[in-house]
């Protein structure tokens, strides 16, 4: 089940060996085509800011804010996605009035609706955590539908013939095997998190790791906001691995290459 | 149209075949059973047409037949699976409307919920009854162990092979100590050499569980080999085009189908499809 864990270390020497080839050779390229660093800036430039922003504390207020962003839209986007998503595959009023729409409303580029948070939720935190929410909900609505559409036929006419209630049929047999693509919708919400986080600052804010992009830049500190982008993929990887993690957990009966994994 | 030519062939052979089944009254009693789906075109496609058989307690009943000849529709009618259209389906004199708690199907995927071990599936039946009695654990112990399942229980069903997998399915459907037991080509998914080992275990769960069985199968030889009876399906409608008496003595094993009587038997149901098949490219 765990690939990863049966590779060779031989294997991972060479990943991470790639790694400092490629490092390396964009050292040696800054250096010897002359490349200002307003445009490319080299990996030890990035290194150095990467540290200087850590060791002055200058980050970490707004590394704070993205966090508590990510973390609380999230939790707000799934939380609402889990609820509407179950409430529209299990009461066929809402999937014939309500999912028509979800689906139209889904078309929409959510992050386009930003300035919008902006003026009804003011600069602060909240307007964030919003577009987080926002973002993170729709994948998860989506899985959560197709997650109960998916229940095996089979297994829905055994069930039957056990005679299983229709609570039983659901806590049994449709909620666990919604959960396979439930997982995969949270793996997408993960990542789409940290976007929502980042587009909210875009649009406006005085604080966070999107704000601090925005006036780097400003600033023409390029290795700056490659410093940044540094923390937001570090946030993203961490958020993934920890779906994951959840994933081979919960849905253990799942083999890793059968996930419906899209990200 | 097909009523037109039903008419113009005649009655089929089952007809007189009910006429002389013995007085007691079976356990199993289906009359004039006729079954119609309509297709998403708003055509109605006739899956059972016809179809009368009586089916005594303890018995073992085999039935074959071309794919699309219904059998799968008449066993889900028997597991109240679904509806008949018109005619009498009746199981220990009630008349069957829905699932029962004395009827227990396998079906041609074991069907096991994946995140559950081996012994939570196999408790299933029990457990959507309420019952999680020691009693209840350990009768599907015992079950998992006549199966040679003893030190699988608390595996997951992705760990075992498929043939395990549909000995599992057939402990579950047998928990709740039903009194038939309808299995739909169980073993159609499985490997020759697996399929023939599941045919010798299913014939000692018989003899040892005393059920009223109904075996779908399309393999004439498994029909055979297993069954009392052997009910020969003809293609859409299905109906019952004969029923052949399976007069070899138990207990069988893999030998018996090297017996020349055996031979017999298949050749003879070979040429029952022969002849339907021949009569559907006369039409």
């Amino acid at each position: 089940m765990t690939t990863s864990a049966n590779t060779p270390l031989f294997h991972r020497l060479q990943v991470l060996l790639f790694a400092v080839v490629i490092l390396a050779v964009w050292e040696g390229a800054c250096r010897v085509l002359h490349i200002s660093s307003l445009i490319l800036p080299t990996p030890s430039e990035i290194a150095g800011k990467l540290v200087s922003l850590s060791v002055s504390g200058v980050i970490w207020p707004h590394l704070w804010a993205t966090l508590v962003e990510i973390f609380s839209g999230f939790l707000l986007g799934v939380g609402a996605g889990l609820v509407s998503g179950a409430l529209v595959s299990l009461v066929p009023v809402v999937e014939r009035l309500v999912y028509p729409y979800l689906v139209a409303l889904q078309t929409l580029p959510k992050v386009a609706i930003a300035p919008l948070f902006i003026i009804w939720f003011g600069y602060g935190l909240f307007s964030k955590v919003v577009v987080t929410a926002l973002v993170c909900f729709f994948p998860i609505l989506v899985s959560v539908v197709a997650g109960f559409h998916a229940t095996d036929k089979d297994q829905l006419d055994m069930m039957k013939a056990f005679g299983a209630t229709k609570w039983q049929t659901l806590v049994r047999l449709r909620i666990p095997s919604a959960l396979v693509l439930i997982f995969a919708g949270l793996e997408i919400a993960a990542v789409l998190a940290v976007i929502g986080a980042i587009v909210g600052e875009f649009v406006g804010a005085q604080v966070g790791l999107g704000y601090l992009i925005v006036t780097l830049n400003f600033n023409l500190d390029v290795p700056g906001v490659f410093a940044v982008l540094i923390y937001l993929s570090m946030i993203g990887l961490i958020l993934h691995g920890a779906m994951r993690f959840a994933a081979r957990r919960y849905i253990f009966w799942i083999r890793r290459s059968d996930a419906a994994v899209m990200v | 149209m097909s009523k037109v030519l039903e008419r113009l062939l005649g009655d089929p052979p089952s007809g007189r075949d009910v006429a002389a089944a013995p007085a007691t009254s079976p356990l199993i009693e289906i009359v004039d059973l006729e079954k119609r789906f309509k297709t998403r075109s708003g055509e109605v496609v006739t899956a059972l047409s016809n179809v009368a058989l009586n089916i005594q307690e303890h018995e073992f009943i085999s039935v074959v037949g071309p794919s699309g000849c219904g059998k799968t529709t008449l066993l889900r009618i028997l597991a109240g699976l679904e509806q008949a259209s018109s005619g009498v389906v009746r199981c220990g004199g009630e008349s069957v409307s829905g699932p029962r708690p004395d009827v227990s199907v396998v079906f041609q995927q074991a069907t096991l919920l994946p995140w559950d071990t081996v012994m939570t599936n196999v408790m299933l039946p029990v457990h959507l009854k309420g019952d999680k009695s020691a009693a209840a654990a350990a009768r599907a112990e015992r079950l998992l162990a006549f199966m040679g399942l003893k030190d699988f229980a608390q595996k997951y069903p992705f760990e075992l092979s498929g043939g395990m997998q549909q000995r599992v399915s057939i402990c579950r459907a047998l928990m709740r100590d039903p009194r038939i037991l309808l299995m739909d080509e169980p073993f159609g998914a499985l490997d020759a050499m697996t399929r023939e080992a599941m045919n010798i275990e299913l014939m000692r769960i018989w003899v040892e569980e005393r059920k009223t069985v109904i075996f779908i199968t399309h393999s004439i030889p498994e029909a055979v080999l297993l069954g009392d009876r052997v009910i020969v399906m003809s293609p859409r409608p299905g109906r019952v085009s004969e029923i052949v008496d399976v007069d070899i003595e138990r207990p069988r094993n893999l030998q018996t189908m090297s017996s020349p009587r055996f031979g017999e038997l298949c050749g003879h149901i070979r040429t029952v499809f022969g002849a339907e098949s021949a009569m559907g490219h006369s039409l």
